[in-house]
């Protein structure tokens, strides 16, 4: 008899023979074209936010590689997707301190501490994020960051404006705008357009998952629609909310990120679902602005108890078989 | 059957024992827990609503018996000659139970003076507001006595704190709770202070 | 007999400090170290609890019949507690308010019950009371040591007693004010708990 005892690891499952490297370097490549909108946007300073934001996480990894003397992970480059991402959800004029600290969270706090890549719960960048907001939520004002700045479209900050205003001020931001990046916000989550192509890429190549993505953005038109034709008045419509914010940065980089969700298919429908559901429930009920993280976060920690919704293992067909 | 006595006879032993300590260390503090309630909760809310009086509502306090027990009283007088008094009402239903209230009522005018949150156990930052934001009690800054207290979500005339609607309700709750006793215990009030 | 004294009393300070080596009595680690302060007074208020639970459930250990030791317990402990809240509430009465409901909640704090059933209970009380003279004064030192990084992170500041900090770091420091708040606690005591380790281990 062979009594070896087989133990299933934890998701990520799938695999396609990439290595880690080549899947980091595609979501920077899939991240490159609302990155560098920002940068046209919101010019140098937006470079530097990116720049400071990416080699911090990076070398932050590297020090707790050596603290903890174990092998160096920073080649798969999973660090500097983290930095990429923290970098492009900040405003352009952040203070170079709020990246330092903001980086060190979400690497350590939110990744390294589980024991590095595919064991952090939550995703580690919105740890980060929401860490930091926590506590200087006014560097986090997208209206008062830009105040220095000229843009020729209305300078305010769509969903705060909504938030303050209530639904009629969403009618100041054209949908095309909002797609086209003529919006105010954090660096890498105003152009939409950028960020869909750069999704429909990782999709295509199979990075991201098309199940999480879909459902996500289904779960915030549907929750959306509802609201809005309840009390077109009081609550904006589907597609504004889907434009505006971090929602697109979220369906496509943030919701699909492998360690903290599920890996069967219909927990990841569902999971997805209730991440739009909850960003919606945020932003018309709740008291934030803008949901994304938080209601990220929160599905997080839904999804090790989705992932029991699971199919049955061949061959179990009795008990104890 | 040994065994059991011995239990019960510990047990109530230990209990009496225990009973007869506490009630003893009540009593010791009892007037310096009042005192320092009075110093830390009270005082400070006076403080701010008797900004300019000519007096010390703190050492002039007096009780008056109403039906709900004993009520603290603190006079004052304002800068322009005319009396005030003012004592603390429990608003019910907070977020996190009764609610403080020191209300403030002038008595030749009979408007309210002002009114401060002096204790509550609301969520900080969203009820907490109540007390340490004043815009929210200085709506009740010389509003008559007889002026409907309530929110305006109850056809009253007060403006909820955003997000902390029950909290709000509570502390308008001890308002009105104020009004009542200072129409019912005015002359009273007049007595003592002349 | 002054060599277990000695050894008794010394334990709670580093080889069985109770948060960080035996991780328990976390309910009040985490919810009240807000500042160096309010751990001070909380692990006063917990040693003194601590001191004479000790010593009397010591003395009384031969009388209290073991069917209903832990009900004996409760009462003893109960007694001490209540004394803490009247005694805080007359004469630190802002730190009172500051601890509020977790003053009651000594009663059941596992160190306490813990040290009676496992230590007091059986034991000599001069060596009840230095054992739990040394878990209060490790738990305390704990508090404080908790207390300091959240305070001096979150805040800037360093508060011992009265309210006033006797040291701030200054205007150009943007409080990190997440270490404060209550997740900030379990990072903290989380982080803390690693270095314990880390240095235990070498």
């Amino acid at each position: 008899m062979n009594n070896t005892k087989l133990t299933v690891s934890h998701a990520p499952f799938w695999h396609d023979g990439d290595s880690l490297f080549q899947k980091n370097l595609n979501y920077m490549l899939a991240l490159l074209p609302a990155a560098i909108f920002g940068i046209l946007q919101f010019g140098a300073p937006a470079l530097g936010v990116m720049a400071l934001s990416l080699s911090c996480a990076m070398l932050w990894e590297l020090v707790i590689n050596r603290i903890s003397k174990k092998p160096a992970t920073i080649g798969d480059l999973e660090a500097a997707v983290i930095g990429l991402l923290f970098g492009m959800m900040l405003p352009a004029i952040t203070p170079w301190w709020i990246i330092v600290v903001g980086t060190f969270v979400a690497v350590f706090i939110g990744k390294m501490i589980f024991g590095g890549i595919g064991g952090s719960p939550f995703n580690p960048t919105l740890i980060g994020m929401a860490v930091l907001m926590m506590s200087w939520y006014m560097f986090f004002d997208f209206d008062t960051a830009y105040v220095d700045y000229e843009f020729a479209f209305t300078a305010l900050a769509p969903l705060a404006a909504v938030k303050a205003q209530g639904a009629a001020a969403a009618d100041m931001f054209a949908l095309g705008d909002l797609l086209m990046g003529r919006e105010v916000g954090a660096i890498g989550a105003t152009f939409g357009l950028g960020l869909i192509i750069g999704g429909i890429y990782l999709i295509l190549r199979g990075y991201a998952r098309w199940e999480l993505a879909v459902s996500f953005i289904a779960g915030i038109l549907v929750t959306a629609f509802l609201f809005h034709a309840a009390s077109p008045d009081a609550y904006a419509g589907p597609l504004f909310h889907l434009l505006s914010g971090y929602t697109l940065l979220g369906a496509f980089f943030l919701i699909t990120e492998s360690a903290s969700s599920p890996v069967n298919r219909i927990p990841m429908l569902i999971y997805g679902f209730l991440g739009g559901f909850m960003i919606i429930l945020m932003r018309n009920v709740g008291a934030y602005a803008d949901g994304t993280i938080l209601a990220i976060l929160l599905v997080n920690v839904v999804s090790p108890l989705l992932d029991n919704i699971r199919p049955n293992a061949l061959g179990k067909g009795m008990n104890n078989a | 059957m040994r065994e059991m006595i011995s239990m019960i006879v510990v047990l109530t032993l230990l209990a009496s024992v225990s009973g007869g300590l506490l009630a003893a260390v009540k009593s010791g503090t009892e007037v310096r827990i009042e005192e320092q309630i009075l110093q830390f909760q009270k005082a400070p809310a006076i403080e701010s609503l008797f900004t300019d009086v000519t007096n010390d509502p703190l050492k002039e306090r007096f009780n008056l018996e109403t039906e709900g027990g004993t009520l603290q009283m603190f006079p004052g007088k304002l800068q322009d000659g005319s009396k005030a008094v003012a004592f603390e009402t429990f608003g019910k239903g907070g977020y996190g139970g009764d609610i403080g209230l020191m209300v403030a009522i002038n008595l030749d005018s009979d408007q309210l003076v002002g009114a401060r949150v002096t204790t509550h156990a609301e969520t900080p930052g969203l009820g907490s507001r109540a007390k340490d934001d004043l815009t929210f009690v200085s709506q009740f800054n010389n509003k008559p006595v007889d002026a409907n207290l309530a929110l305006k979500a109850d056809n009253g005339s007060i403006d909820a704190i955003s997000g902390a609607t029950v909290t709000a309700r509570a502390v308008t709750r001890a308002a009105i709770l104020a009004q009542e006793l200072y129409s019912q215990l005015k002359p009273e009030i007049l007595k003592q202070i002349q | 007999m002054a060599q277990s004294l000695a050894k008794e009393f010394t334990k709670g300070l580093w080889a069985e400090i109770p948060p960080f080596r035996l991780v328990l009595g976390l309910c009040p680690t985490l919810a009240v170290t807000k500042t160096v302060e309010n751990g001070i007074g909380m692990g006063l208020a917990t040693t003194f609890v601590l001191v004479f639970s000790n010593l009397l459930i010591s003395i009384l250990r031969n009388a209290i019949p073991p069917k209903v030791r832990i009900a004996c317990y409760i009462v003893i402990i109960a007694t001490f507690v209540t004394i803490v809240e009247l005694v805080m509430q007359a004469f630190t009465y802002p730190l009172f308010l500051t601890l509020g409901i977790f003053i009651p909640l000594i009663v059941v704090n596992c160190i306490v019950l813990g040290r009676a059933e496992a230590f007091a209970s059986k034991n000599t009380p001069v060596l009840a009371v230095a054992d739990g003279l040394g878990i209060g004064i490790g738990f305390t030192l704990s508090l404080a040591s908790l207390g300091a990084v959240r305070e001096l992170i979150g805040a800037g500041t360093i508060t011992i007693w009265g309210g006033n900090p006797v040291f701030a770091v200054g205007d150009w420091y943007h409080p990190f004010s997440f270490m404060v708040e209550a997740p900030g606690a379990f990072v903290a005591l989380g982080l803390m708990l690693a270095c314990m380790n880390l240095i235990g281990k070498k």
